[in-house]
């Protein structure tokens, strides 16, 4: 005997329950349609899905959009849908791509000519109109495109001929033609808001899931060799674990950006191998040159010094990096640097300051303590160790360090309550040492966050955009190298090396240090 | 109802009112700089030039009050602003993504309300046997593995030893069988010993022993007198979790790459996307109040005394 109330609750209540589950199930049935409409039509057929070679990566960053000439553009480059005018080789030297050869008629005005029978993904044919609008458009959408080219015009010398004239000296702007900001794209197709960015690139864009995925196709009108695979798809998985988990388990043939320590857990799976690459990033110790401690060179020399070097690049990179001695890796030819020797021992250099030693062992001067307050950040966990074991390293020797982990390290080395810092920087993110150099030692910029100035130095950088030719280029660099080694504003530590875990049968994926060329023509699955 | 209704549009509009202001003030106090953020992306240096002109362009040259009202008045015309990042209106991006979100929240949730019935109707029923002893053990895990320890597990064991289900992503409903597991077992699990625990509590009552001495069957006594009254907190409960799940499954959606709000908010956090962080907060408060309306609705459906209250 149920009342007719009793029943109606229970109805309410399992139609809630219903209601429920419909949902959760028309929410998957939504998802398979999202995935199906986003790909905007293009539908390849069943039968040659099954017979056509596809990758899958999980990949650590979430492109926000399609644009490359904005915040996405390193993602679009390494989709394989992207060119730029110039690319750098494994040695980071300038060669061509979409441009055939470049010549400098003076010192602010270079000329390129452009490889024919380049197309873009919507058909078009690429000429030295388009990519004037390309690079005109992506000045005007980077700020990177914009420093980096410091173009004062553009000029089109002939159908496949241009000239590019720069505000000031810019013998970096080859190299720097090579910056993922600087995509050559067909600015017309920017308009159709239904369309995606036609590109030159071997693959063309089929898919992007905002959020999801990245999907790209082989595009059949490449003007060098075409794709040996038929689709690529880069899962945007920002989670270091899930990369990993999803590549044992098989749903990826390649992760990027793998902990160390998780290379270990990789190398012994039969499947699965290792890649590395010599990256061109510096784990740094910065310091803050109005630190009443740092301000004297000394203190900065002993404490660089004492850094053990070899020891964090064995146990805490286990092996995947080298030893640093300048913001520049020794794979560059510039980063070939000797780090200066200390001209006695800790102890006698501190003494010779006026360092004296108390009864606890530390070093006291006027009655101070030397105390000293760390800084390091979460967003990369290895630094954090380096900074316990270089806290250890120089309490044996008396020095106090505090460490003080701080969640954004780049507000907070804007402050002064700070003595040194864990750093660390692409620098030289186009192989050429002269935009790290302006940004990161310039006394007027803001991204020099030791605050740093020295005179002798900004006129070597003023000398180095006169260079001429590389070796010029090289040996001036050389110069402000031994200006920082000999001053000191950073301790350079270690250059992690970037690792992969690959899928055995994947061929063709080569780590390269520049970091940019990953989805390649080259890229291959073994049958 | 009406009086009930305007009860609520006043308190959404007060809570929305007093998160978001100091949502807004904490956020600008909050170490971090938009602009610096944005251009140093790829930890490629930027130079002052485009600092400058990246924060004029976001609007963060103005005094803080400024930007406040500023923010105020777009909000209340209906404009949410557009997202540092992507550069679209924040309230396109939340929407696109909460299909995500509402999919993953239902999924666990039938596993949660699914766990809490079944396994609190059985512990009651079999107050002393196995299934108890089982449900006190699940409870335990439930409340003492962390989410993202139990989603890693779940991966490991049905992804990478067995290959049965995917580990991440979201593409067909098997990509949905980790995540809603991750998020609804530990809580069914426990809300199980709740219920066991109201039901074996109302199984005293006078009104039961009632309903015996009229003749009801057991089944009857169980489901129509004890779980009538038992599920009221329940309901409770599953509402606030429902609401947790909506407004604030990060950690699974981060583990299981699952592309909804929460994850959404907590990149927006660490890009320091304001205008999505703000957006966001309003779009929960909706979220939160309108769960909780709902729950209220059911609670009264089920028992109307409710209604004289």
């Amino acid at each position: 005997m149920i009342s007719n109330r009793k029943k109606r609750s229970w109805l309410i209540c399992t139609g809630v329950m219903l209601l429920l589950a419909v949902m959760a199930l028309s929410g998957c049935s939504t998802t398979h349609k999202t995935a199906d409409s986003s790909s905007k039509g293009e539908d390849t057929s069943a039968q040659q899905a099954t017979a056509d070679k596809k990758l899958v990566m999980a990949y650590t960053w979430k492109p926000s959009g399609v644009d490359p000439h904005g915040d996405n553009s390193w993602d679009i480059m390494r989709s394989g849908a992207g060119e730029t005018l110039v690319r750098l080789n494994e040695k980071l030297e300038p060669v061509a791509w979409l441009a055939k050869e470049w010549k400098q008629d003076s010192p602010t005005v270079w000329t390129f000519s452009l490889q024919d029978k380049v197309t873009f993904h919507d058909g078009k044919s690429m000429d030295a109109e388009s990519v004037k609008a390309s690079l005109l458009r992506s000045i005007k959408k980077s700020h990177l495109a914009k420093d980096l080219l410091d173009v004062k015009s553009i000029d089109v010398t002939g159908p496949l001929a241009l000239k590019i004239t720069t505000n000031q000296p810019n013998a970096a702007l080859v190299s720097n033609l090579a910056d993922p900001s600087t995509i050559v794209l067909d600015v017309a197709s920017m308009k159709d808001e239904q369309s995606y960015p036609a590109m030159t690139g071997a693959f063309k864009i089929k898919a992007f899931n905002k959020d999801q995925s990245l999907v790209v196709e082989r595009y059949d009108g490449y003007w060098g060799e075409k794709a040996r695979l038929a689709e690529a798809t880069m899962k945007f998985i920002t989670d270091g674990n899930s990369r990993l988990l999803a590549l044992q388990s098989g749903e990826v043939d390649v992760a990027t950006d793998i902990p160390v320590d998780n290379a270990e857990v990789l190398k012994k799976n039969d499947k699965l191998q290792v890649l590395s690459s010599p990256s061109l990033r510096t784990h740094m110790i910065v310091y803050n040159m109005e630190s009443p401690v740092f301000k004297d060179a000394a203190n900065r020399k002993v404490v660089d010094n004492l850094i053990p070097r070899a020891s964090i690049v064995s146990a805490i990179m286990r092996g995947y990096g080298t030893e640093a001695s300048s913001p520049f890796p020794s794979i560059l030819p510039f980063g070939k640097v000797e780090r200066k020797a200390l001209d006695g021992t800790p102890e006698q250099l501190l003494a010779k300051d006026g360092w004296k030693k108390d009864a606890q062992g530390t070093w006291t001067k006027q009655g101070k303590p030397f105390e000293v307050t760390l800084l390091t950040f979460p967003q990369r966990p290895e630094l954090s160790v380096m900074a316990e074991v270089i806290q250890s390293q120089l309490l044996k020797e008396g020095i106090q360090v505090k460490i003080r982990k701080v969640e954004n390290i780049d507000e907070a080395l804007t402050k002064n309550d700070w003595d040194f810092a864990m750093y660390s920087m692409l620098t030289a993110h186009t192989g050429e040492p002269q935009y790290f150099m302006d940004m990161f030692y310039s006394s007027k910029s803001e991204s020099n966050v030791s605050r740093y100035a020295s005179k002798p130095l900004e006129d070597i950088l003023d000398r180095l955009k006169l260079a001429k030719d590389t070796a010029q280029r090289n040996a001036v660099t050389l110069q402000a190298l031994n200006i920082i080694n000999t001053d000191l504003p950073q301790s350079f530590i270690v250059h992690p090396d970037n690792v992969f875990g690959v899928k055995k049968g994947v061929e063709g994926f080569t780590p390269h240090p520049i970091e940019y060329y990953y989805i390649t023509a080259q890229s291959d699955i073994a049958e | 109802m009406i009086r009930f209704i305007l009860e609520r549009v006043a308190q959404l509009v007060i809570i929305v009112l007093v998160v978001s202001t100091l949502t807004f003030v904490l956020m600008r106090l909050a170490p971090g700089d938009p602009a610096t953020i944005l251009l140093t992306a790829h930890n490629v240096p930027a130079s002052e030039e485009a600092l400058t002109a990246l924060r004029k362009e976001l609007g963060l040259s103005e005094p803080l009050h400024i930007q406040y009202v500023n923010w105020l008045r777009d909000v209340s015309t209906g404009h949410w602003g557009t997202s540092y990042v992507s550069k679209e209106s924040v309230l396109t991006e939340l929407w696109n993504r909460l299909p995500a979100t509402v999919e993953l929240a239902s999924a666990g949730f039938a596993v949660m309300t699914l766990l809490t019935l079944g396994m609190g109707l059985a512990a009651s029923v079999q107050s002393s046997g196995w299934l108890d002893r089982l449900g006190r053990l699940f409870a335990l895990l439930g409340s003492s593995i962390p989410s993202f320890w139990l989603g890693f597990l779940l991966i490991y064991l049905f992804s990478v030893r067995l290959g049965w289900l995917p580990s991440m992503g979201r593409e067909d409903w098997t990509h949905l069988v980790l995540p809603a597991l991750t998020l609804g077992a530990g809580l069914g699990a426990v809300q199980a010993r709740v219920l066991r625990a109201q039901m074996l509590e109302l199984g005293d009552r006078n009104f039961v022993k009632a309903a015996k001495a009229r003749g009801f069957s057991r089944t009857h006594i169980l489901f129509f007198e004890i779980f009538k009254h038992a599920i009221l907190p329940i309901i409770t409960l599953l509402g606030t979790n429902l609401s947790f799940m909506l407004a604030g499954n990060v950690i699974v959606e981060t583990i299981f790459s699952w592309p909804g709000l929460g994850k959404y908010f907590i990149d927006a956090i660490t890009q320091r996307d304001y205008p999505v962080i703000q957006g966001y907060v309003i779009f929960a408060a909706f979220l939160i109040v309108g769960v909780q309306c709902l729950v209220d609705v059911v609670q009264v459906a089920v028992d109307p005394r409710l209604r004289l209250r």
